[in-house]
């Protein structure tokens, strides 16, 4: 098979699962006619039909909770934010709405709701959200972000037949920019599931997204120092994967968590907090995290470079903890 | 001034471009915002307009080409420039740098060939810390906890990691010298020490048997001395060729690290002088047989001098002190500590209330404390709370010492040989015996000029014996 | 389907469901009218049985009561077929007990208990039952089972199932931004959804003329091009008539419905609210209008039931509450334990759509264009309102010197309300600018000319009740029910909208352009 681009996995991963299962819709503004805003969904209408692709107004709340609604009689819709920045208009619906339906009476929700986040494309604050956390934080979702195109495919597919609702980040910097070749047959990803991307001794790199190639790079440059990073992919958020972070925490007694999540309130508090929780004897070093500033994200290059976790600043931090 | 024409960025996720056609060819000439060319990207395709006005000089990317975004497919340069040239980029020149100026800079530091000392060094006003206040004896520097080890009172920093490890091998990390960062204890080192059967939590050392070949380095220090006994040099360092390694006894141990420590907390200043010994060795002479017969005990110098060193510290009792913070402590006692060279090391028992004491009493005391410093039947009291201390290094040879004051003590008096020696005394040469003294005193409470004083009266006691030996 | 008329607002008809000829004109027979008594009675008794516990401090948080609104609640939840889905608010109790809820649900709910149908996890009404009765739990934001109710039936017609959607917001709840986003979302993808908008006067404290700036709320089913029915909310045989009509007639594929149905919140927002901010009078007027004696009189005068009837379902009632009531006080509380479950459905359900069409149908030709299917290009059409609104005096100005010689034909003439004749200002409004009152080719036109979308042909404001009428009068449904949706599954999209659809130029099917991508003008990325 070809090397596939991480966006068109994820269409692939659409139409398969489309075709699979009827109960599977798709809905989301400008999806139908002109496929998506990013063409995630281009052709979906031409095969498919406007009846399971459906053109939706400008209303998040609106297109959210009629899939809220449609998840209740059993049909598995897929909704398209056009940016997942469009997410906070629709924050009730989500929290309120969609993630407490089954915890307060009983109803699942098996929506999934998926869009282009992240930054590094010069997209301005509006466009280049990370705001994965709000909804780590909300009891009853399941928080979903990968890095490759495999993961995506396979993450897609799970999260389309999980009964419950689950968000799916995109890395809108890694839509076209990375390849692989893909297997031929039906195959998924586990939710939950974090996975070691490079085996290390020295110190453990947590990550996700974007920044997994960032960090895959940074773990080259520090091996030719003699440190050997050992990089975990964290790929779901919720829930996270406990096990092979604490696996790993316990392999090589110190842990640096990147992220491109603002510092404050990002998922490496949390985790940190988890590991001095439940591995706090087997630290050689306190935790360290390299995240993005706690600004909005800005627009112009210089301001959104520096905003960004960067190559260098990864290595640096690493080597700082490894000589601790 | 000509104008790059760059591939721009249709979407956010795309990265490169096709160029599809040119609209112009180079020599053309062209308005800004005039559709130049067109490209062709995975979402759209599209004119691209132009960004000045001006004439198309030079194509850079041809039709078909695939590039990635920002980068120049192309040059227009402003209107009557030559388009034949192929003018580099250099002719629009971006704008100087601003010329370097020295104006304003500081003096900058010297040349390097320059020698250092010629170089006036401006340390930052350092700001004093505030006196100590007598209350508190709780020492400044806070340590990690090394919670549970056998040390108790030190604590060493290390990690949690390390200190799981060391609790499950049963090994006192504060007996292990760290590596990591600020002198911490870390992994490796821990790992080492298990590795390597390392040091236990004993009292006792345990002398190695053979000596280490060349290459191995022994485990670290197993002694209970701690972190004061630093080494200068890493470890690794000092092994080299052939050695032995032989562990420090407690008692060595326990004068390493009263010598450094109070080197550190004393500031040492030593005076010499010169106090002409003939009538008392002439006396000691002529009484000695006698003394012995009589008291049963034996006349050596010794008594002489700590008397002489008593009235010292009667007219001078500041020398007769201890330092708490901001405190002087005066002693009404005098305890002097006699130092005993031992076989095996040093001891320095004490006479107390040498005041009280004639001549005989002190004899008695230094011989008999002697006596049982040597047999190791000293009491602890009996080595602890002097005021003053003499120390004689004098009788292994060599002029005089400059020995090392007994915390908390402020002055310790060295006695150097007794020798007989040319002296000059109104104007004429005589042979004397002569011997040198002196004292080590802590500049933080004694002077200079106490302790010459000090020095001065026990010269003239000296010089001056009027006392009866028996 | 015979046509009838319906009484509705402005004195206007509406096309309603069939109805026999005898009196008993809502379509019922006796006992579903006695049922109607039957359901507004419970509601009442279950309300005031919580009055009672609650202060006896035995409902946990707050107590809402619909005292008053009983007609509206039942009246509407009778017009539904079993396999219909609803999604009641807090003040929709009767409905609730009229889809067959047994009060002891509700007793639970509100006193937390552990049978309780959320077992104590929510309270109030806030429960729901997906599989048996279709109920929609509320959540506590307002306005937000719209789009949801909204999605179930778009959803269900996915699946083939013929059912129709129904919810209740407030006035309140109508200023909420959910509810401007669901109806919206309801009326582009033609929803099978009856919106019942409870306008009960207030919002807590804040009155309708407070609230919103309309003062029918009906009027805003036209800001989505959607039916709206004004409906006296204490009167049950008009909100069941009106209802059923807007259920017929979204089940068969005409929309959504937006009916207001007016009334009066008799008590506070809650029981800790007193209400002090209610004009008495206003309490007065509405109570001389409560629904139950309403009915109950009806009941008498037509002689569906005696004094012997009445007092039996009466009793019925009261020991169905008293029963329950203890159920409920005698319930045990939720273990602890319970807390930490739930969070995730991992295989406690087993999620299967209801098909009730063939999945083989699915398989659609391709070939969809690219190019949507605009029939007019927002070609400007002024439309004429009723009351001007006010002319600035640089427009009063320049048409003004033409207006004083318009001669107004008589089509234009009677178009006027009231009869009276037009000011300049009023006249004015209507010459489009640049056409002159003596031209004649103008004038022609103007007669000729309808100002509604694409239908029967009259103007939005007409109201002509001085003449009479020569047919039907005007629908108030004013979209032409061409039914679309009729035979989705197998045309592509530009055949299978309605015949309004079909109108403007060059839109013969088979000539859409089939490019794969949409070109953006020249130099403009546009959104991406």
């Amino acid at each position: 098979m070809a090397q596939v681009t991480m966006l068109e996995a994820i269409r692939q991963a659409m139409f398969e699962e489309m075709e699979r299962d009827p109960a599977v819709v798709a809905v989301g503004e400008d999806i139908g006619v002109y496929g998506g805003a990013f063409k995630v969904t281009e052709g979906l209408l031409a095969k498919f039909g406007p009846e399971r692709v459906m053109d939706a107004p400008i209303a998040e709340t609106g297109i959210v909770g009629a899939a809220c609604g449609m998840s209740f009689l059993g049909l598995r819709p897929v909704v398209e934010m056009q940016f997942i920045d469009f997410i906070a208009c629709c924050f009730n619906q989500v929290t309120n709405f969609v993630a407490k339906s089954h915890y307060l009476w009983g109803a699942p929700v098996p929506m999934v709701i998926r869009g282009p986040s992240g930054g590094g494309v010069h997209g301005g604050p509006f466009h280049s959200a990370n705001p994965e956390m709000y909804f780590v934080h909300t009891p009853g979702l399941k928080v979903v972000y990968p890095s490759t195109a495999y993961d995506a495919k396979g993450l897609l597919k799970s999260a389309i037949r999980d009964n419950n609702p689950v968000l799916f980040f995109e890395h809108k910097y890694l839509y076209r920019r990375i390849k692989e070749e893909l297997p031929a047959e039906d195959y998924t990803v586990p939710i939950g599931k974090a996975i070691v991307r490079r085996e290390g001794s020295d110190l453990t790199i947590l990550t996700y997204a974007a920044l997994t190639h960032t960090v895959l790079e940074a773990a080259d440059e520090l091996a030719k120092e003699g440190i050997e990073a050992e990089v975990v992919d964290l790929r779901t958020l919720l829930p996270l994967d406990r096990e092979t972070i604490l696996t790993s925490v316990k392999k090589t007694n110190r842990l640096l968590v990147v992220h491109e999540d603002t510092r404050t309130g990002g998922i490496a508090g949390e985790i940190a907090a988890i590991v001095c929780e439940e591995a706090f004897d087997d630290l050689d070093a306190p935790i360290a995290r390299v995240t993005a500033l706690d600004t909005p994200v800005p627009y112009s290059p210089p301001l959104e470079e520096r905003f960004l976790p960067q190559r260098s600043d990864v290595v640096a931090a690493a080597r700082k903890l490894a000589k601790y | 001034m000509s104008v790059n024409v760059i591939m721009p960025q249709m979407g956010e996720s795309i990265f490169e471009g096709t160029v599809t056609k040119w609209l112009k060819k180079p020599g053309e000439k062209i308005e800004r915002d005039e559709p130049l060319f067109e490209i062709s990207t995975d979402k759209v395709d599209a004119e691209i307009p132009s960004p000045a006005s001006g004439i198309l000089q030079e194509i850079k990317v041809g039709e078909g080409q695939t590039v990635p975004i920002q980068t120049v497919v192309g040059v227009i340069a402003a209107e009557g420039t030559a388009v034949a040239a192929p003018a580099p980029a250099t002719s629009a020149a971006p704008p100087a740098a601003p010329p370097k100026s020295t104006v304003g800079t500081p003096a900058a530091p010297a040349v390097p060939d320059a020698p250092q000392d010629e170089i006036p060094v401006q340390l930052p006003e350092k700001k004093l810390p505030p006196a100590p206040t007598p209350a508190t004896g709780a020492p400044p520097q806070a340590r990690t906890a090394s919670a549970g080890q056998g040390n108790g009172a030190e604590k060493v920093r290390s990690s949690p990691l390390v200190r799981r490890l060391a609790k499950e091998h049963s090994i006192d990390v504060a007996q292990l010298s760290g590596t990591g960062a600020g002198g911490r204890v870390s992994k490796k080192d821990i790992l080492g020490a298990i590795e390597t059967g390392g040091a236990q939590g004993a009292s006792a050392p345990r002398p190695s048997a053979a000596p280490g070949p060349a290459g191995v380095m022994p485990p670290p220090s197993g002694g209970t001395a701690t972190a004061s006994l630093e080494s200068a040099v890493p470890r690794e360092r000092m092994y080299f060729g052939h050695y032995e390694v032989q562990p420090m006894s407690v008692m060595r141990q326990k004068i390493a690290e009263h010598m450094v420590m109070s080197k550190r907390v004393s500031p040492h200043v030593y005076s010499v002088d010169e106090v002409d010994v003939t009538e008392i060795a002439k006396l000691r002479g002529k009484m000695k047989e006698k003394f012995e017969q009589t008291t049963g005990t034996k006349l050596s110098f010794m008594p002489f001098f700590v008397r002489a060193a008593i009235e010292g510290l009667r007219a001078f009792p500041t020398v007769n002190s201890s330092v708490d913070g901001t405190n002087i402590v005066l002693h009404k006692e005098c305890n002097i500590g006699i130092a005993v060279a031992l076989d095996w090391g040093l001891i320095v028992p004490v006479i107390k209330n040498a005041e009280e004491k004639n001549f005989l009493g002190i004899a008695r005391g230094i011989n008999d404390l002697a006596e049982r410093a040597r047999a190791k039947k000293l009491k602890p009291d009996e080595v602890q709370e002097s005021t003053f201390c003499i120390t004689n290094p004098g009788t292994f040879g060599g002029l005089f010492g400059l020995p090392v004051i007994s915390q908390p003590n402020v002055a310790i008096l060295g006695l150097g040989a007794i020798e007989k020696r040319p002296v000059v005394i109104d104007d004429a040469i005589a042979i004397r015996s002569m011997v040198y003294l002196t004292l080590s005193y802590d500049h933080r409470v004694v002077d200079g000029a106490v302790a010459h004083q000090f020095m001065g009266k026990i010269k003239h006691t000296l010089e001056n014996w009027t006392e009866s030996v028996l | 389907m015979n046509e009838v008329l319906i009484e509705g607002r402005n004195g206007v008809t509406a096309v309603g469901a069939e109805v026999p000829s005898n009196a008993r004109a809502e379509g019922l027979t006796k006992d579903q009218q006695l049922n109607l008594y039957y359901f507004m009675k419970l509601n009442r008794e279950v309300e005031a049985a919580m009055e009672r516990l609650f202060k006896q401090n035995k409902i946990v948080g707050g107590l809402y009561a619909s005292l008053g609104q009983e007609a509206i609640s039942v009246g509407t939840a009778s017009a539904l077929s079993p396999g219909d889905w609803v999604a009641p608010m807090i003040r929709n109790i009767g409905a609730l007990l009229t889809r067959g809820v047994p009060p002891r649900d509700i007793f639970t709910q509100h006193m937390a208990r552990y049978t309780s149908p959320t077992k104590g996890k929510d309270g109030t009404s806030h429960f729901g039952d997906l599989k048996g009765r279709h109920i929609v739990s509320p959540i506590s934001m307002l306005g937000d089972l719209i789009p949801v109710m909204a999605g179930v039936g778009i959803g269900a017609r996915y699946l083939g199932q013929k059912i129709v959607t129904m919810t209740w917001i407030g006035d309140g709840g109508s200023s909420t931004g959910a509810f401007h986003e669901g109806l919206m979302f309801a009326a582009m993808h033609h929803a099978p959804m009856v919106l019942i908008v409870e306008n009960n006067q207030w919002a807590y404290s804040t009155p309708v003329n407070r609230q919103t700036g309309v003062r029918d709320l009906a009027d805003r089913a036209q800001g989505y091009g959607i039916e709206g029915v004004i409906v006296d909310g204490n009167d049950i045989r008009e909100v069941y008539r009106v209802t059923k009509a807007a259920v017929d007639r979204a089940r068969s594929g005409g929309g959504p419905v937006l009916i207001e149905a007016k009334t009066m919140r008799m008590r506070g927002h809650a029981q800790h609210d007193s209400a002090d901010y209610v004009p008495k009078e206003m309490l007065a007027y509405w109570k001389e209008r409560d629904p139950l004696p309403r009915y109950e009189k009806y009941l008498t005068e037509s002689g569906l039931w005696d004094a012997r009837k009445k007092a039996e379902i009466d009793a019925r009632i009261e020991r169905l509450v008293r029963e329950d009531r203890e159920f409920a006080e005698n319930s045990p509380f939720p273990p602890p334990g319970l807390a930490e479950e739930g969070v995730y459905c991992d295989g406690c359900h087993t999620i299967e759509a209801e098909w009730k069409r063939d999945k083989g149908q699915l398989a659609l030709a391709g070939g969809y264009p690219a190019v949507h299917q605009v029939q007019d290009y927002g070609e400007i059409r002024i439309k004429v309102a009723a009351s001007a609104p006010a002319v600035t005096p640089a427009v009063a100005a320049a048409v003004t010197a033409r207006a004083e010689d318009l001669e107004l034909s008589e089509e234009m003439m009677a178009a006027v309300p009231n009869g009276k004749v037009p000011t300049a200002e009023e006249t004015a409004l209507r010459v489009p600018f640049g056409r002159g009152p003596k031209d004649k080719a103008f004038r022609d036109e103007q007669a000729a000319k309808t100002y509604s979308r694409g239908g029967s042909g009259k103007t939005y404001h007409q109201n002509k009740p001085s003449q009479p009428p020569s047919k039907l009068p005007p629908k108030v449904f004013t979209k032409p029910f061409t039914k679309p949706f009729t035979k989705p599954f197998n045309k592509p999209v530009h055949q299978q909208q309605g015949a309004s659809f079909q109108k403007g130029p060059n839109q013969k099917p088979g000539n859409a352009p089939r490019k794969n991508f949409v070109k953006h003008p020249a130099g403009k990325p546009g959104r991406t």
